[in-house]
């Protein structure tokens, strides 16, 4: 009886964490970079839209938020378009090269949190 | 997308259907609530039938206990399947080559495994026993079994997207 409760307090702890989305582990938040340029390509897509921009050192890729998550902030689609111009505040990633995830964006003037 | 994924899952995430759930604002959310909310019911009849294997509960009658629980495991292991299927078809290349979703596969087999010895060898033995009176063995073995094995389901599920 006392080991089944363990075992089933182990796995409420499990199942709860599964509530959160994919995180913010593999960025390395101490090297905070902001992505000034044009956009190359845009996927409008789950489970997070992402970019490719034109920065000043390289061509980077931009992950950015659910979809969903965007467009109730204001962030639509046509916002963050080919050939539009973003700036992106956010930090690179540990396992991808030239990835980064971003924390905010600005587009036309208009800044917008992506966690 | 990655084409060290065998053709058939690179089509199936080229696919229209998986555009439709990527491009989707809302689909793809629904299935990811989904997936959690019957992962939480079945997690829960799931949970009543294995205490009752186990040996808790005793003064219930283990056959009423298993018939009730039962229906509603089977109904959130296919809203799993459905909501996962969604999940699964808008990222196939990527997730079908990841190490952690092989092995919640291999997983979820081992454990329908145990659940089909269970049903054919171990519930009608089960099922009339009066409350109050110990299981036979196999039965608490099968309980153990289920508890670890979803557990570990659960773990791996949720590690998928962090390799």
């Amino acid at each position: 009886m006392r080991l089944s409760l363990f075992v089933f307090a182990v796995a409420a702890l499990l199942t709860g964490a599964a509530a959160a989305h994919h995180g913010w582990g593999s960025y390395d938040a101490s090297k905070p970079v902001t992505v000034t340029g044009q956009i190359l390509t845009s996927k409008y897509e789950n489970p997070h839209a992402t970019l490719t921009v034109r920065g000043e050192d390289k061509v980077w890729t931009v992950t950015l938020a659910p979809t969903s998550r965007m467009t109730s902030r204001g962030a639509l689609a046509d916002m963050v378009a080919v050939g539009k111009t973003i700036s992106a505040y956010g930090y690179p990633s540990t396992v991808q090269k030239d990835e980064m995830r971003a924390e905010r964006i600005t587009v036309a003037g208009k800044t917008i949190e992506m966690r | 997308m990655t084409d060290a994924a065998p053709a058939i899952f690179v089509a199936l995430e080229a696919s229209a259907l998986g555009a439709t759930i990527r491009q989707s604002t809302w689909l793809y959310m629904v299935a990811n609530v989904g997936h959690i909310v019957s992962l939480v019911v079945f997690a829960g009849a799931v949970a009543v039938m294995d205490v009752r294997m186990t040996g808790a509960l005793a003064a219930t009658s283990p056959g009423h206990v298993l018939r009730i629980a039962r229906r509603f495991a089977i109904a959130a292991f296919l809203g799993l399947v459905v909501t996962g299927a969604v999940l699964f078809t808008a990222e196939a290349s990527h997730v079908i080559t990841n190490p952690v979703f092989q092995f919640k596969l291999a997983l979820i087999a081992l454990a329908l495994l145990n659940i089909t010895w269970f049903e054919y060898f171990t519930a009608p033995k089960v099922k009339a026993v009066p409350p109050l009176t110990p299981l036979p063995s196999a039965a608490r073995m099968a309980g153990f079994i289920s508890i670890g094995l979803w557990i570990a389901v659960a773990a791996a599920g949720r590690t998928i997207a962090y390799l």
